[in-house]
């Protein structure tokens, strides 16, 4: 199939439409030096020169060479460039999708400054209107389409899900609680894998008196549209959230363990959508340490001194995108004071653990998504650490098959499921909703 | 008399037998155990009830290692969950040896 179809229009008309200054100054200033390629997992980890984040965006520079600049035009229309065929599509969709995070660490080292990851975000969009977009991850876009959940979180499933685990957990969880301060929205990994999550993020919140409910409607925050590329999709999915937070009149609603979905929520929905005026959106991590330096929880100090040491990690859209990187470093300072180590690199610049980005969803990327997180693993290794700990479910997920594939015993464990144990006679609940 | 017990089959098998009613402390308990296990995992029910086992089966089925479920006449049907990254593959058997021998080709 090398030739020009209605894919390929599809996907140069998505490139043609995405296109505008801010787009063509990163592409322009682009020198193709290539030290983008040292900071990309995948690259680093197969020494494949097509993981390559310059690589990656080399679909866009073409379509945007051979639209909107003279030499382009003039070379494609004379056969010297070659036009963008359908095996093009195909070959950057699986570099697109199945060799990137989309983690955005190639930016921090560009020395052009140039915002790799969101270029590829838009390779991905151009892709997803032809098309493209790898089977896996496609069966879960069209799952949240039909069920609105990627993993089978149906009203019902979502329902009894909730009355076990506030029952087997015994622990209060509100639910559809209009007038309650913070819509807490859990990603359906951890409504599906780790149902402890949602008991341990109750626990806490219960503790500390917040006015706090769950949605129905809005009950789970994942967003494939986003890994996708799709901007419809996206908008689609964080309207499901956005909608309940105005029903239930909410002043913020608060992401739990899942990265990808607080930068869709955060900081794409504002471009995609009508956002709520006033209301705040923010991510766990940040209302843990909230809560302990405000007072309205205590944790156990050295609570987790007894893990064998414990590291963190820092997922590519909580710390490095969200800028919530000292907030868990001051809760595992608590936690674990004699024994918390960092590894190397850390905060903004530590690499992604090789699950994001949709890359855990797609069988074909096993190969590279193992790879990348060998290296991961090594860094754990070098703490001498017993426990890795982090604040994405996504993360959390890639890290539990990860040091399965390698035969590893390192503990995987959340930051709230660490927080939650480490409760130690926090003030009275006292909430405001009654 | 704890509600579960977990002992070791052959490497890489854990057996987890049922032999009562679950406390909350216990559901919590099995919970972390699958979070953490890595290997595959045989289900011996023959001392549960079913329709206990039906409710927790059914939460924990997403959780679930590679199992091979045996001794109690379950729903087919709670163990029907998209497969998909997440999930592995668990599966009801008759008789202790066909769970075995299935979970042993895993």
């Amino acid at each position: 199939m090398s030739q020009t179809t209605t894919r390929t229009t599809e996907a140069m008309n998505t490139f043609v439409e995405e296109t505008g200054g801010w787009i063509a100054s990163q592409l322009e200033a682009c020198t193709r030096c290539g030290i983008c390629a040292s900071a990309c997992h995948f690259y680093q980890a197969t020494g494949n020169p097509d993981f390559a984040p310059v690589w990656k965006v080399e679909l866009l520079r073409r379509a945007y060479e051979q639209r909107f600049t003279v030499a382009g035009r003039l070379l494609t229309a004379m056969g010297i460039r070659k036009r963008i065929t359908d095996d093009d599509l195909l070959a950057w969709s699986k570099v697109v999708y199945e060799a990137c995070t989309v983690c955005n660490k190639c930016a921090m080292v560009c020395p052009m400054g140039i915002q790799l990851g969101p270029l590829i975000h838009d390779v991905r969009a151009g892709l997803a209107a032809a098309g493209m977009v790898p089977e896996d991850l496609m069966a879960a876009v069209n799952k949240q389409l039909e069920e609105g959940s990627p993993l089978g979180v149906t009203d019902d499933v979502f329902a009894e899900r909730i009355d076990w685990v506030g029952d087997e957990w015994d622990v209060d969880i509100p639910l559809d609680r209009e007038g309650a301060e913070t819509l807490v929205v859990f990603s359906s990994i951890e409504i599906m894998k780790f149902p402890e999550n949602i008991a341990d993020i109750a626990k806490i919140l219960n503790a500390a008196g917040e006015s706090w409910t769950l949605s129905t409607e809005g009950r789970e925050v994942v967003n494939f549209g986003f890994y996708e590329g799709s901007a419809e999709h996206t908008a689609l999915f964080v309207n499901r959230v956005l909608d309940a937070a105005k029903a239930l009149g909410v002043k913020r609603v608060m992401v739990t363990e899942c990265g990808h979905a607080y930068d869709a929520l955060r900081w794409t929905a504002p471009n995609l959508v009508d956002m709520p005026k006033d209301l705040e959106i923010t991510h766990i991590v940040a209302v843990l340490d909230e809560l302990v330096k405000a007072g309205r929880i205590a944790l156990k100090t050295g609570a987790a001194d007894g893990d064998g040491g414990v590291t963190f990690h820092d997922a590519c859209k909580i710390q490095r995108r969200g800028g919530h990187i000292e907030e868990p470093r001051r809760l595992l300072k608590i936690l674990a004071p004699e024994s918390f180590r960092e590894m190397t690199p850390n905060r903004e610049a530590a690499i992604c653990c090789g699950g994001g980005g949709g890359v855990i969803a797609i069988k074909a990327a096993d190969p590279q998504r193992y790879a990348a997180f060998g290296l991961k693993l090594d860094q754990i290794r070098e703490t001498e650490a017993g426990t890795v700990v982090m604040a994405c479910s996504n993360c959390r997920l890639q890290f539990l098959d990860g040091v399965q594939h390698f035969g590893s015993d390192v503990k995987v464990r959340g930051l709230s499921e660490m927080v939650a144990a480490a409760l130690d006679g926090a003030p009275p609940a006292d909430d405001p909703t009654g | 008399m704890p509600s579960f017990n977990i002992t070791p089959v052959e490497k890489g098998i854990m057996r987890c037998r049922h032999t009562g009613a679950f406390s909350h402390e216990e559901v919590q308990a099995l919970a972390s155990f699958l979070n953490e296990y890595r290997g595959r995992l045989l289900i011996d029910l023959r001392d549960a009830a079913v329709d206990e086992c039906e409710r927790h089966i059914r939460n924990f089925r997403p959780m679930m290692p590679t199992a091979a479920i045996y001794g109690a006449a379950l729903d087919p049907a709670i163990l029907d969950i998209p497969e998909m990254w997440y999930a592995h593959d668990v599966r009801l058997f008759e008789t202790e040896r066909e769970a075995l021998a299935w979970l042993r080709e895993q």
